[in-house]
C-alpha cells in the first residue's frame, strides 16, 4: 500500500497523540485551497452583509429594525406574498404532474421527455425567460391575443405581465418542473403492496389517498413547498425584467441602494434588507433539508 | 383507472402547452414581421425572417458583449475544475471523513441569493480592492462559486463511480507523479463528469444577470435586457438563442451523467 493510506488505516478508537493530531492536521492542508476560495469569495462577503446590517452609522434606528418597518415591511411580505403563492401553486401542479407521470410509467418514453425537460425547465429563468412571457401573455402578446379571440380578455380583467400574478405565472414556469422533481421519486416510492393492503383491508381509493397516502407524501410536500418559497425567494433577473424595475419585490429595494448614492439615514440598510434575506433562505432551507431528511425514510 | 388515465393525459398535456407556448409565442415575436394585431389565419406564415438575429449579431456592442460572456464562460469552467477537480480527488483517495464538509461547503452558495452576494461583495471589495471590482474579470470567481452545488456534485459523482484509490496507488507505485497522475489516470476517467462540470458553469454564467447587472459588466444578459427598447425583435432572437444553448447544455450535462438529474443538486440532497 502507499503513504497516503496511513490516516485511513487508522482505526477509529485509538488514542491521539500530539504528533498524530499534527499529521492529522497536514491531512486537512490539501482541502485548504478550496475553502480558502470559498472563504474569500462567498464567506466573507456574507460576513460583511452581517457585519455591516448591525452597525448603525447615521441611523435614527438598527438598519436591521429598520429594514422590517414601514415601507420595506411591505416589501418583504410582498416578496414573501409571491413566493409563497408560486410555491403553493408550483407544489399543487408539480405532484399532478409526477402523479401523472408515474400513472402514465409504462410509457418509457414520455417519463423520459417529460423528466428530461423537467430538469431543464426547473434552471431556466433570466432576461430570455422572461422575453418569452412578454411575448406569449404580455400586452401585445400571442397568447393574449388568442385568449381574446376565443372570448377571454386577459387585459380587460387587469391581468399583466408585470404585475403581482403575472410574475405568478411566469415563476411557475421553473417552480413546476422543480417540483415535479421532488415528488417522482416519492410518489415512485408508494409501494403497490401498502396500496393492496389498504384494499384487502376494505379501504377506498379515496380513503387510501386520504388515510395512507397523503400522510406519507406530506414530509416531501412540505419539503417541496419550502424549497420552491427558497427558489422563488432568490429569484430577481426574471421579474426585473418584466416589470422594468419598478417592482416591490426585496430584491429590486436593495439594487435601488447598491446603485444610488446613499441617502442620508439609511447607509447600511441595504445590508440590512440582504442580511433578511439570507435569513429567511437559511430557515427555509434548513427545513427543507430536516424535511428531507424525514420524507427519505419510507424509500428504502 | 381508465377515467384516471385520461386525467393524467390531460394533466401532461396542459402542462406540456404550458412548457411549450411561451417559446413558440418568442419566436415568432421574433421572427415574423407581422403584429400581434394584425395576425389571422391568412397571413399566418407570412414575412418570416431570421434578418433580426443576423442585424443584432452585427451590432458590436452585441459582440463585444457576446464575447466577454463567452471568455467568462470558458474561464470560469476551468477554474471550477482547478480548484474543484484536486480537492475532491484528494477527498476521495484519502480524506473521506473531509468530503461531509466539502459537500456542506458546495451547497452554501444556496442560502446567499445572488442580490446579497452583490451587496456584500461591494462591501467587502471596494474599499480592499477596488481593482478587482474594475475589471470584467472579477465575475469570474463569483460565478464558480455560484455554480458550485452543481459542479461539485458533477465531479463527486464521477469519483465515486470509479475506484480512484487503486487507480492512484497503481499509478503512484509505478512512479508517476502527482500531477501526471491527476492528467494521464484521473482526468480521462471522469472525463464525463468534467465536461458535464463545465457545461453547468458555463449555463451559470450565460444567464446571469443579477451580479453583472450591479457591477456594471456589459455581459450579453445585461445587454439584452439593454436593447429589448430599441430592438425588441432583436434581442428576442438572441434570447431565444441563448435559451436553446442553455437547455441544450443541461440536457446534454443531464444525459452525460449516469445519475439523473444531476442539474438539481438541492432537489437530490
Amino acid at each position: 500500500m502507499s503513504i497516503t493510506n496511513t490516516h485511513s488505516s487508522r482505526g477509529p478508537s485509538s488514542r491521539r497523540s500530539p504528533r498524530e493530531f499534527f499529521s492529522s492536521l497536514r491531512g486537512w492542508l490539501p482541502v485548504a485551497p478550496f475553502v480558502g476560495f470559498v472563504t474569500v469569495f462567498l464567506l466573507m462577503p456574507a460576513a460583511v452583509v452581517f457585519q455591516k446590517a448591525f452597525v448603525r452609522v447615521d441611523e435614527p434606528t438598527a438598519p436591521m429594525i429598520e429594514a422590517i418597518t414601514g415601507q420595506y415591511r411591505k416589501s418583504f411580505i410582498f416578496s414573501m406574498q409571491l413566493s409563497a403563492i408560486t410555491a403553493v401553486l408550483g407544489v399543487v401542479f408539480g405532484t399532478m404532474v409526477a402523479a401523472s407521470i408515474v400513472r402514465l410509467g409504462h410509457r418509457r418514453g414520455l417519463r423520459n421527455a417529460m423528466t428530461g425537460y423537467s430538469a431543464v425547465a426547473a434552471n431556466l429563468g433570466g432576461i430570455p425567460l422572461a422575453f418569452a412571457f412578454l411575448a406569449a401573455l404580455g400586452m401585445q402578446g400571442l397568447l393574449t391575443k388568442i385568449l381574446k379571440t376565443s372570448g377571454i380578455d386577459l387585459v380587460g380583467m387587469g391581468f399583466r405581465i408585470s404585475n403581482f400574478w403575472g410574475i405568478v405565472v411566469v415563476y411557475l414556469y421553473f417552480q413546476i418542473p422543480l417540483m415535479t422533481l421532488v415528488m417522482l421519486p416519492a410518489i415512485d416510492g408508494l409501494k403497490v403492496t401498502w396500496r393492496e393492503a389498504a384494499a384487502n383491508l376494505g379501504a377506498g381509493d379515496r380513503q387510501y389517498w386520504r388515510l395512507v397516502a397523503l400522510p406519507l407524501l406530506l414530509p416531501s410536500l412540505i419539503a417541496g413547498f419550502l424549497l420552491l418559497f427558497a427558489n422563488a425567494f432568490a429569484a430577481y433577473a426574471t421579474a426585473y425584467a418584466l416589470s422594468s424595475g419598478s417592482s416591490k419585490l426585496v430584491p429590486v429595494q436593495i439594487r435601488f441602494f447598491l446603485q444610488g448614492d446613499t441617502i442620508t439615514g439609511k447607509t447600511n440598510l441595504g445590508y440590512a434588507l440582504a442580511a433578511w434575506m439570507v435569513i429567511i433562505m437559511t430557515v427555509s432551507m434548513t427545513g427543507f433539508l430536516l424535511l428531507r431528511r424525514r420524507a427519505e425514510r419510507w424509500r428504502r | 383507472m381508465k377515467r384516471r388515465n385520461i386525467l393524467a393525459k390531460l394533466v401532461l398535456v396542459a402542462v406540456g402547452l404550458f412548457y411549450v407556448l411561451p417559446m413558440i409565442s418568442m419566436a415568432r415575436f421574433a421572427f415574423q414581421r407581422v403584429p400581434v394585431a394584425l395576425l389571422g389565419w391568412n397571413n399566418l406564415f407570412d414575412r418570416w425572417t431570421i434578418r433580426p438575429l443576423f442585424t443584432m449579431m452585427g451590432n458590436p456592442i452585441f459582440q463585444e458583449a457576446a464575447f466577454l460572456s463567452v471568455r467568462l464562460a470558458v474561464l470560469s469552467a476551468m477554474l471550477t475544475l482547478i480548484i474543484l477537480v484536486p480537492t475532491v480527488v484528494y477527498v476521495h483517495v484519502s480524506m473521506m471523513r473531509a468530503r461531509a464538509l466539502v459537500e456542506v461547503i458546495s451547497v452554501l452558495p444556496f442560502v446567499v441569493p445572488a442580490i446579497a452576494l452583490v451587496v456584500g461583495i461591494s462591501g467587502a471589495f471596494r474599499e480592499l480592492a477596488p481593482w478587482f471590482i474594475r475589471s470584467d474579470y472579477s465575475l469570474v470567481p463569483f460565478y464558480v462559486i455560484i455554480a458550485l452545488p452543481y459542479t461539485f456534485r458533477s465531479i463527486d459523482n464521477g469519483l465515486s463511480s470509479i475506484d480512484v484509490k487503486t487507480l492512484v496507488d497503481a499509478s503512484r507505485s509505478l512512479g508517476a507523479s502527482w500531477t501526471r497522475t491527476m492528467w494521464s489516470v484521473i482526468v480521462p476517467n471522469i472525463r464525463v463528469s468534467v465536461v458535464t462540470a463545465s457545461f453547468l458553469t458555463m449555463t451559470v454564467v450565460l444567464g446571469e444577470f443579477t451580479i453583472a447587472s450591479l457591477l456594471l459588466k456589459e455581459t450579453l444578459p445585461l445587454i439584452l435586457a439593454q436593447s429589448q427598447g430599441q430592438d425588441p425583435q432583436g434581442s428576442f432572437a438572441v434570447g431565444l438563442v441563448l435559451l436553446i444553448m442553455t437547455a441544450s447544455l443541461l440536457g446534454l450535462a443531464n444525459r452525460f451523467s449516469r445519475r439523473r438529474n444531476i442539474t438539481q443538486p438541492v432537489a437530490m440532497l
